[in-house]
């Protein structure tokens, strides 16, 4: 068995020995050639699935990556998406805010500033709840207004809120005037959530679509001048007592996030501190 | 089971010249040959050894383009000294395997470079052996202990099974 083995290797040493004096010597080619028969085929083929191999390898991490880079950027991108929403908010909150303390600094009344903290838009009554209560000292039937004009009057207080009869609420009346014919009327909310404006028969003639119409300051429960809207379309009642017009309201009621309460005297006319156009 | 021997060793010779390249580190590339014809000895004796050494040196001096024969004849002495030796060594430590595959690839360097040397080729002894053998011998130190190690994992998760 031992001497099988030696004999083996015997073997084996001799046939190198032998390819190599061969080679050598010059006699190497057709070995080499031979040889080259079988494994170039071989060799081509491993190289090819070595290849394949690392390209799949190259696209699985390509893919990866990619995959990875799509996440970070998805994720960049909603984080940036709703910093923008914040400074957006942000830059509107600033804006309707100095308007607030802009129209607080040049009116000749007390004020108080509010936020709006509820909304109730349902079963016909339509009011605001403002963080304004009882510890702030606020009267009942205090004026509520805004930058563009009237949102209504406060009809109940509590102890750190108040609740805002807004001018859309059917129950709401308001006496008012046209501004450039000075036709008075009154303001009334209606159960769709519009306002009209109900007026004397006889003053009919003068009223056109886009007039603008101001609180006019009887009963003192608001400031005289303040804007309430323009009228929108005439409801011509013939021969009735009263005629009405509908009106687009001057305050986007659903929109409107701070407001001011006039906790002071009433009796003065605004007309001058609103944009009305009229 | 033969069949796949051969193939394994078919395959682990002419992938030398075609994949040892690309598990290079820093330029050494191991000799994956050597490390297939070791295990092969290691399980299957001297004189299954002697021949896969023997055809793994052949295909991977023909795939390599040198002289044929030299890795063929240096290959097939290490394949039967490990053969030879192998019921005498303790193959399953680390600590046998890496220094090991080191000497057996120091061992075989020195023997090509003697046989190159004696039929002509020009290298200088202190150049080949600090270039080529040296970091080759420890990589395939390494590498060997690696597959020998996942190797014993497999068989051990076979014997699980079975």
């Amino acid at each position: 068995m031992k001497i099988r083995k030696f004999a083996l290797l015997v073997s084996v040493v001799a046939v190198c020995l032998l390819l190599l004096t061969l080679q050598s010597r010059g006699y190497g080619a057709s070995a080499r050639d031979l040889l080259a028969l079988v494994t170039t085929p071989v060799q081509s083929g491993v190289a090819r699935a070595h290849r394949a191999a690392f390209a799949v390898w190259d696209t699985y991490f390509d893919w990866k990556n990619a995959r990875a880079e799509n996440r970070h950027l998805r994720d960049e991108n909603q984080r940036l998406r709703v910093e923008a929403l914040r400074v957006g908010e942000t830059e509107d909150e600033n804006r309707r805010l100095r308007r607030l303390l802009a129209l607080q600094a040049r009116l000749p009344l007390t004020t108080l500033s509010g936020e709006i903290i509820g909304r109730d838009w349902g079963g016909g009554i339509r009011s605001l709840t403002v963080n304004r209560g009882r510890g702030d000292r606020v009267p009942r039937l205090t004026a509520v207004i805004s930058p563009d004009g009237l949102i209504g009057r406060i009809v109940d207080v509590r102890l750190g809120a108040s609740i805002v009869q807004v001018l859309t609420d059917p129950a709401s009346t308001v006496s008012a005037h046209l501004v450039r014919t000075r036709t008075p009327g009154i303001v009334e909310g209606d159960a769709r959530g519009t306002l009209r404006f109900k007026y004397m028969a006889r003053d009919a003639a003068g009223i056109e679509i886009g007039d603008v119409l101001v609180t006019s300051g009887q009963g003192e429960l608001f400031p005289r001048g303040i804007p309430i809207g323009r009228v929108q379309a005439i409801d011509d009642r013939g021969p009735a007592l009263f005629h009405y017009a509908a009106l687009e309201p001057a305050v986007d009621f659903a929109r409107i996030d701070e407001v001011l309460l006039v906790t002071g005297e009433t009796r003065r006319d605004l007309a001058a501190y609103f944009a009305t156009g009229g | 089971m033969r069949a796949l021997l051969a193939l394994t060793v078919f395959g682990g010779s002419v992938a030398q010249a075609t994949l040892a390249p690309a598990l290079g580190v820093g330029g050494v590339t191991p000799d994956l040959p050597l490390i297939v014809v070791v295990l092969l000895a290691l399980r299957r004796g001297a004189e299954f050894g002697c021949v896969a050494g023997f055809g793994a040196g052949l295909l991977q001096d023909a795939a390599g383009g040198g002289l044929i024969g030299v890795q063929a004849l240096t290959k097939a002495v290490i394949g039967f000294a490990v053969g030879a030796a192998g019921a005498r060594l303790s193959v399953t430590q680390p600590l046998v395997q890496v220094p090991g595959l080191v000497l057996l690839t120091i061992a075989e360097g020195v023997v090509r470079f003697a046989l190159l040397q004696i039929f002509r080729f020009p290298a200088a002894f202190g150049d080949v052996m600090l270039y080529v053998v040296l970091p080759q011998a420890l990589y395939n130190g390494f590498l060997g202990a690696a597959l020998v190690t996942a190797l014993a994992c497999l068989q051990s998760l076979r014997a699980r099974e079975s």
